[in-house]
Parts: structure tokens; C-alpha cells; sequence
């Protein structure tokens, strides 16, 4: 037995000097601009393809950015920066041609020019046609008459092209900036055959973006890594040298604590860093974490259609229990401080922001659990005790009982949850929390039908059409465009196609409507338009928006160029490694 | 004749085995096919954000997946395509089936076999060792640490390895690093803290599986004649009393093989980022990418039918008095 002690002891000695032999080579810090690979650490899962036109993610859209850049992008404080644009895009004074010209030193792969005419190949070919998938259609369409068309693209010469409209939508200048274009010289190989078009070599692997991008593409490996080579030809590059990282890569984890660990020990360059290890990180002497605003944030939807309790559907009742929920718990206890109290749609960031007139439930004196009391009882939800007290019932007298329905997987959410169910509590609401996977909340909470119809689910079906499972709170992840908010309105108008909670309000409506007419061609009239909305949606309440989050990232410490913000990436082929610390 | 019954054995499990894959194949196929989700429902905040209309591109998305046509024309369309060697096309992942799992098999595979041979040898030789010194300090020392093995997750017990090796000491990289040559002692090297939390459990196991196999055979009178006889007790422990507790160890062995095909890989993929067929399942099913879900089935299918069909011959060589009809 004795041999087998010694076995014991060679094994370990075995594992000991593979761990000491292996070290990899320390990559050299020297001065040289260009040097070292950027490694980003997800955890968002993968993308689904490379063949952008297809995807529906914002995986796909981020890898496929790396090589192809789209017109124009914004930096933090929303000032243009044009990539493939020449010049700012041209818009006639009714508001219904925009004029495009691109840059004249774009390359595709094969040294050909990229032409306007590759951009309407894109739109009218690909984009608009029947026989190939695109999911993102409907922002290029338009309601004429009833009928829904597409918008009309043209090319005036080989830098040059239009895109015509019938109805005026000022926001959709915003549209045409994310555009990006295919090589026609490819896609006619391909064209007609959407079986074909998908498993194309060339888009697979983007073998055709030239001199577009910062990066071109090395190797996909799934679930594990997106890696991209620097792109010695990049247009913006050749004056700067730029951009400066050998290899931008994206490493895949599935878990936040990997990830953090990975850029702990050093062995990534940049994660998100979550709000419970924000100071861990901000004392290490090899990471830097940046705080941002960001577009998304957190509500409480309140069912108002016919499977949700009753008093939803009336403002006070809505207004009441926003009243007795406190945002300021789940900005500083929940997000430990990393969020602001949220009252509209539109947060403070959006250029399009007016605080005058929002009405701020939820904090300071609108945070009231005896003033919402008092609200239930006079709108009959309530009855008083011998002590003066009101406890809040149903209208018969009934203890009030509500269901809050969340998706699983977010500890911000069920901490929410369960924050909401305490403040209710004191109000004398009972309330159930249902902890569901994110397809059963769609499908059997968001998702609704008229009872005894045919009607395939969507989650909106008119307002007498109601989920599979009844609900009355649901707390869910929304964002913002921040630029065009008006995108906003498939969650607040009657018709809104995620109106699933069955808000209808037809002044909200018209304004939705306005935002996106030609009285909205003027900027100061436009702002006019989203403060009235952001206002008479803060008073009526139908969702209780509770915070707009803000996002922590880190670096290792020798990045540098890196301008903090909530488009912090708008430069990104401009960072750099600085001497190693 | 030889052994012409096993032949002839081999020859019906492998036709019974062909059977049971289309069942699977087929009963996986009809699950994923009716289940309620969509592919476009992940995807959803994403379009909203973007302000397009949810109902078109759900739509979009799901004509792109095949889900427009009726389920028994996928069906048959899926099964032709199989039986002409085409595993289709993976929607989620966006190339051929076959090309993923080509990439993806050696990264479970060497994960599974590395811990189950440290698994197996280390185990074996802890429960030979405890059964011989029984009531021994070492032997409760073992006991204790078997029972904290079994009990102890995967997934927490990964999670603390990278904390305590890669964090604090700095010996291991934190994740395993694909771009390793696959024979490399780099490659070795960034397997040792899967391999040990994939096989931990296992281990444990068997140290106590051996242990017990081990004291009933000692019991037995065989061993009191070999002792007898004056054979050496390296030879009575090795020859005689370990050969014939091998038979219930073979088949708890082969038993884990198949279960952490399926199920123990998976978590310790998902904690060292190792891109293997587990990760690539699990994504799959989530995707409702089916091509991808029932081809990894397939795969497991047979090998867990293998895996049997070997149990079973491998006893007609542990014992020569077994034979099948």
C-alpha cells in the first residue's frame, strides 16, 4: 500500500509541474500602438449567424458590426459621427426625401467600389422581398391609404441614392443611419433561393467587408468565441493607424461570477460588472470600472384587460398603487444605488427628456402608503377600521388579492417582486408571486386571445382578447431608443402590436401619432410633443415605471482612449493597451 | 463455432438498437416540434427596442426555422434528408449540423473520458485500498471525503476551484481556452479543474462501490483458499478478490458513462466554458433549433445503446460462465 501513497504523491507532483510548464506566453506590453488582443467577456449568449440580414438578435448585429460599419453612429452625447456617410444625410423640406451620399473610398474584398447602387440592391432585393426572411420589414414600410408599402429607394449616381416616403416620420432618419449594405455582385448569385442565401459561404464568414469594418473576420467558435484580425485597410483608419488591438475578441461565458473571475485573475480585458461587486472591483489596482446610463429599465405592468383585476382599469386605482411602491428600495437596496427612479418612457439621457410636469409617483411625497389608502377607499377598494385605519379590500369587502408574474432567471426581479408584494402588503394587498420561464410568460401570460375566437396569439388581439393565464402585475425589462422614442409606441398605443397589457388612452395615441408627423419635422415641436407624452403618461400611470438602470463595466487598467458614457463603444476601434501597470 | 452465439447477439442488439434511435429520434422531433415556444420569442425585447412590428417579425423568424409548414411535411422532410446523410442545417448556430458537431464532439468527448479514467482508477484504488485497511484512520478519512464528494455540486464545486486555483493562485486560466492544441500539456493543463469537479462526484462513488464490492468478496471462502494455498496478497487482492468485484463495478461505470453524456458534462461545460455538446444542446433546445436537438439525441442514443451492448459483452469476459440467447 505503501506504492500506492507514492502513486498519490506522483500525481500531484504531475499536476504541479503541467501547471508550471504550461504558463503561456505573457504577450509583450510594449509602446507600440499596435499591439495585444482586446478580449470582451458576454454572458448574453451567442449570436445566430453572421448573415446580418436574418438576424433578429443584437448578438448577431454586434459581430457582424465589427466588419461592416453601418452610415452613422452617435457618441455620448448624441452628436453624429458618420462612418460610411459623407455627409449628413439630406432630408427635403416636406420631410419625405432623404438624401444619401457615402463615402467614395469603400472596398469591397475584391478592391470594387461600393457603390449606392449595392445599398438599393440591399433594400429592394433583399430587404423588401417576399422570398428571403428580413424580420426587421416593418420599419421600412408605411401605411398609405390603409395599404402598407415600403418606402421607395433610388440611385442618383455611384455615391449618391434616395429614399423616398409618402407620409412624414422624422424619426426615420434613424432608420436609414443603421443601414448597412451587401455586395450585389454576391447576393444576385444567390438571390430567389432563401435556402441558399442563408448557408452562403461569403455571408457566413464574411469574406466580403473589405475595407468596411475596423476588423475582419478570423473564427467563430460557438458558444465559445467570435474572434475578428485587425484591418490594416479600414477607411477611418488610414490616417490614425487605426484601430490598435491585433484581435478584438468575444469570449462567451454563462455566468456572471466566470466572467468577473476572468477579469479578476486577468485573463479577459473588459466584462460588466455586476452592482453587488461594483466596490470589489473599484478597490482592485488592475481594473477600472466605468458607470453608465443606459436605455433600459424596469416596470409594472398593470393587466387592464379582462382577466386582470378589475380596478386596474381605473386610473386612480393605478395611481394609488404606484403611490405605495417605493422606487427609491429598488434603486438603492435592489440595484444598490445603481439606477434612477424612473416616470415615463423617456429617460433623463434622451435628448428628447422635459422634467417640467412629470408627475414622480413612487418617490418623495407621491410616496405615500396612507395617501394610497386613502385613494383605494375613495374609489371604493377599501373599507375603514374602528381605529381609523383603512385596510384595502375588494368592493365587497374581500381581501384583495393580486398576481405579480416575473420571468425566472433575474435576481433583480425577483428581489423587485418581492419588494413589490412587501410595500402592497402594508396596504393590506395580498399578492402571489409567479416565478415563470420567459417563453411560459409570453406565451401564457403576455400572449392573449378573444375567448371562443380562432385567433392565432399575439400579444395584442384587440381589447376584448385576454391571456391564457390571468394576471395582474407583471414586472418585465423594457428599453428605450433613446433618439426615437417614438418606437416606444408598440407598447402604449391601443393598436400597439406588445400592448399586451390592454392600455388605451386615445389621446396617447394622437401623440404617438404626432411624434411621427410632419409637426414633428420641427425639433422644438417634437420635444414639445414628447414632453406632453412623458407627462400625461407619468400621471396615468399605465405601467408603474419603476427605474432606469445604469451599467457597470470594467477594464483592466492599461486601456486606454476609452471616453465613459452611454454610446462608450461609439470609438471603440480608437482604444488602445497603454504601458502595462 | 467460436463464439458465433455473440455474434449473433451483437447482431440483434444492434438491429433492436436501430429501432429504438427512430423511436427517440422521432418522439424528440414531435416534442421539440409541438412545444409552445417560439425561436422569435428570445427575441422579442430585442425588436421591440427597435421599434419594429413583433407580429411580422415573429413571423420572419419562424418561416426562417421551417415552422410555416405543417409538422409531419418537416418531419418527412427531415427524415429523408437523415436517411441521404444530411443532418441539416442549425438555425440557431447558422451552419451545417454535421460541421457543428464535428467541432464541438472532442471537446465533451476528452472531458468525459479524462474524468471518467480519473474517476475510475483513482475510485478503484481508494476502495481497494480502504477495503484491505478497513476500520483503518485512512479507511474513515476516505469514508468521510466520499460522502462530501457525492454530496457536493458540480457546478459549486467548479465555481470555487476557478476561485481558489485560478483567482487566488493564479495556476490555472480561468475558462478553457479553445485556440490550445488538443495534444498539449497546455491543453492538459486546462482540463485538470474540469476534470477533477466532472469526476469528484464519480470518484467518490466509486470508492465506495469498490470498498463494498471488495469486502463481500473478501468474505467469501475462495479467499481463505487462495490465502491458503500460499499465494502471495498482492495476488489474492489483485487476481482473485478485485476481478470478481469488478463485475458490479463495470456496470455502475458504464452506467455514469451514459448519464454524464446527457446530464454531468453539461454543468462543468457550462462553468469552465467549454463549448461541448452539452452547451451546444442546451442552446439548441432553447433555440427550438430541432435539427441540431434531435441529432445530438441521435448521438446520445447510441451512444448509451453502445455503451450497453459493451457492458454486456464486456461480463462474457469478467465471468466466461455468461452467455446470451
Amino acid at each position: 500500500m505503501r506504492k500506492f501513497g507514492t502513486f498519490l504523491a506522483l500525481t500531484l507532483v504531475l499536476i504541479t509541474l503541467i501547471s508550471g510548464c504550461a504558463k503561456g506566453a505573457i504577450e509583450e506590453q510594449g509602446s507600440a500602438t499596435i499591439k495585444g488582443n482586446f478580449i470582451d467577456g458576454e454572458s448574453g449568449g451567442d449570436a445566430e449567424t453572421l448573415n446580418w440580414i436574418l438576424a433578429a438578435d443584437a448578438s448577431s448585429f454586434g459581430y457582424a458590426g465589427h466588419t461592416v460599419d453601418s452610415l452613422a453612429t452617435y457618441d455620448n452625447q448624441f452628436n453624429i459621427q458618420f462612418r460610411c456617410l459623407a455627409k449628413d444625410i439630406e432630408v427635403s423640406p416636406d420631410g419625405l426625401v432623404y438624401t444619401i451620399t457615402i463615402r467614395d473610398d469603400l472596398k469591397w474584398s475584391d478592391g470594387s467600389q461600393v457603390t449606392a447602387e449595392d445599398y438599393i440592391y440591399t433594400m429592394k432585393n433583399l430587404m423588401f422581398s417576399d422570398w428571403l426572411n428580413y424580420p426587421y420589414k416593418s420599419l421600412w414600410q408605411e401605411e398609405v391609404d390603409g395599404k402598407t408599402v415600403f418606402v421607395v429607394p433610388q440611385v442618383i449616381n455611384a455615391t449618391t441614392f434616395t429614399v423616398t416616403r409618402q407620409t412624414v416620420d422624422p424619426e426615420f432618419i434613424y432608420t436609414i443611419y443603421d443601414l448597412t449594405p451587401y455586395p450585389k455582385y454576391i447576393a444576385t448569385q444567390y438571390e430567389g433561393n432563401a435556402e441558399a442565401f442563408t448557408q452562403a459561404p461569403e455571408f457566413n464568414n464574411l469574406t466580403y467587408t473589405g475595407n468596411l469594418g475596423p476588423y475582419k473576420f478570423k473564427e467563430w467558435i460557438r458558444n465559445d468565441r467570435f474572434v475578428v484580425e485587425r484591418n490594416p485597410d479600414y477607411y477611418l483608419g488610414k490616417e490614425n493607424g487605426a484601430p490598435y488591438f491585433e484581435q478584438y475578441i468575444t469570449k462567451l461565458f454563462s455566468s456572471s461570477a466566470t466572467r468577473q473571475a476572468a477579469l479578476e485573475a486577468g485573463d479577459i480585458t473588459s466584462t460588466g460588472i455586476d452592482p453587488s461587486d461594483v466596490n470589489r472591483f473599484r478597490s482592485m489596482p488592475n481594473v477600472k470600472v466605468y458607470t453608465n446610463p443606459t436605455r433600459g429599465y424596469w416596470l409594472l405592468a398593470y393587466n387592464q384587460r379582462a382577466n386582470g383585476w378589475e380596478g386596474l382599469k381605473n386610473k386612480t386605482v393605478r395611481q394609488a398603487l404606484s403611490t405605495a411602491i417605493s422606487k427609491q428600495t429598488i434603486s438603492q437596496a435592489i440595484l444598490l444605488g445603481f439606477a434612477e427612479p424612473a416616470y415615463s418612457f423617456i429617460p433623463a439621457t434622451s435628448p428628447w427628456y422635459t422634467d417640467e410636469g412629470i408627475v414622480k409617483y413612487g418617490v418623495g411625497p407621491l410616496f405615500d402608503k396612507l395617501k394610497a389608502a386613502e385613494l383605494l377607499y375613495q374609489a371604493g377598494y377599501g373599507k375603514k377600521e374602528s381605529d381609523g385605519t383603512i385596510k384595502v379590500t375588494n368592493k365587497d369587502g374581500t381581501q384583495l388579492h393580486l398576481v405579480l408574474a416575473t420571468s425566472t432567471g433575474s435576481k433583480v426581479a425577483e428581489d423587485t417582486a418581492f419588494s413589490v408584494r412587501k410595500d402592497l402588503l402594508q396596504l393590506g394587498i395580498e399578492t402571489e408571486i409567479k416565478l415563470v420561464p420567459w417563453a411560459t410568460l409570453i406565451r401564457q401570460y403576455m400572449m392573449n386571445t378573444v375567448p371562443g375566437s380562432k385567433q392565432e396569439p399575439t400579444d395584442n388581439n384587440g381589447p376584448n382578447a385576454v391571456s391564457q393565464e390571468p394576471w395582474d402585475l407583471m414586472l418585465l425589462g423594457f428599453n428605450t431608443d433613446l433618439l426615437a422614442p417614438s418606437g416606444s409606441r408598440v407598447f402604449f398605443t391601443t393598436n400597439g402590436g406588445l400592448n399586451f397589457a390592454g392600455y388605451s388612452n386615445p389621446e396617447v395615441d394622437g401623440l404617438f401619432n404626432r411624434a411621427r408627423s410632419k409637426e414633428a419635422l420641427d425639433k422644438t415641436a417634437r420635444k414639445q410633443i414628447y414632453a406632453e407624452l412623458s407627462r400625461l403618461l407619468s400621471e396615468e400611470q399605465p405601467v408603474d415605471f419603476l427605474v432606469f438602470n445604469r451599467a457597470n463595466v470594467g477594464f483592466q487598467k492599461n486601456v486606454e482612449g476609452i471616453e465613459p458614457g452611454i454610446n462608450m463603444g461609439y470609438n471603440y476601434y480608437m482604444w488602445y493597451f497603454g504601458p502595462a501597470e | 463455432m467460436g463464439k458465433s452465439w455473440l455474434r449473433d447477439y451483437v447482431i440483434k442488439r444492434l438491429i433492436y438498437s436501430i429501432i429504438i434511435a427512430w423511436g427517440i429520434l422521432t418522439i424528440t422531433f414531435i416534442l421539440v416540434r409541438i412545444g409552445p415556444s417560439s425561436p422569435a420569442d428570445k427575441y422579442l425585447a430585442n425588436i421591440a427596442a427597435r421599434g419594429a412590428d413583433p407580429v411580422q417579425a415573429t413571423a420572419a423568424i419562424e418561416a426562417r426555422y421551417g415552422l410555416d409548414k405543417p409538422i409531419y411535411v418537416q418531419y418527412f422532410n427531415y427524415m429523408g434528408n437523415l436517411f441521404r446523410g444530411n443532418w441539416g442545417w442549425s438555425f440557431s448556430t447558422s451552419m451545417p449540423v454535421i460541421e457543428l458537431i464535428k467541432t464541438h464532439w472532442i471537446y465533451s468527448f476528452q472531458l468525459i473520458l479524462l474524468s471518467s479514467l480519473f474517476a475510475a482508477i483513482l475510485g478503484m484504488l481508494i476502495g481497494i485500498y480502504s477495503a484491505v485497511r478497513q476500520y483503518s484512520r485512512m479507511d474513515y478519512t476516505f469514508t468521510f471525503l466520499s460522502f462530501i464528494g457525492i454530496s457536493i455540486p458540480n457546478f459549486w464545486l467548479g465555481i470555487m476551484l476557478i476561485l481558489f486555483f485560478s483567482v487566488n493562485l493564479g495556476l490555472f486560466k480561468t475558462y478553457y481556452d479553445t485556440t490550445l492544441p488538443l495534444f498539449s500539456l497546455d491543453n492538459l493543463k486546462a482540463l485538470i479543474l474540469p476534470v477533477i469537479t466532472l469526476g469528484t462526484g464519480m470518484l467518490a462513488g466509486y470508492v465506495r462501490y469498490t470498498r463494498s464490492a471488495m469486502l463481500d468478496n473478501l468474505k467469501k471462502p475462495f479467499v481463505t483458499t487462495a490465502r491458503s494455498k500460499g499465494l502471495p496478497e498482492r495476488t489474492v487482492i489483485g487476481k482473485h478478490v478485485f476481478r470478481n468485484a469488478l463485475l458490479p463495478l463495470v456496470t455502475i461505470i458504464m452506467f455514469d458513462l451514459g448519464s454524464i453524456v446527457f446530464g454531468g458534462a453539461y454543468l462543468t461545460e457550462i462553468v469552465f466554458g467549454i463549448p461541448g455538446l452539452g452547451q451546444i444542446s442546451f442552446n439548441a433546445i432553447f433555440a427550438n433549433d430541432y435539427p441540431v436537438v434531435v441529432a445530438v439525441t441521435l448521438i446520445g442514443t447510441f451512444i448509451v445503446l453502445l455503451v450497453n451492448l459493451a457492458t454486456d459483452i464486456s461480463y462474457t469476459y469478467l465471468d466466461p460462465r455468461i452467455r446470451y440467447g
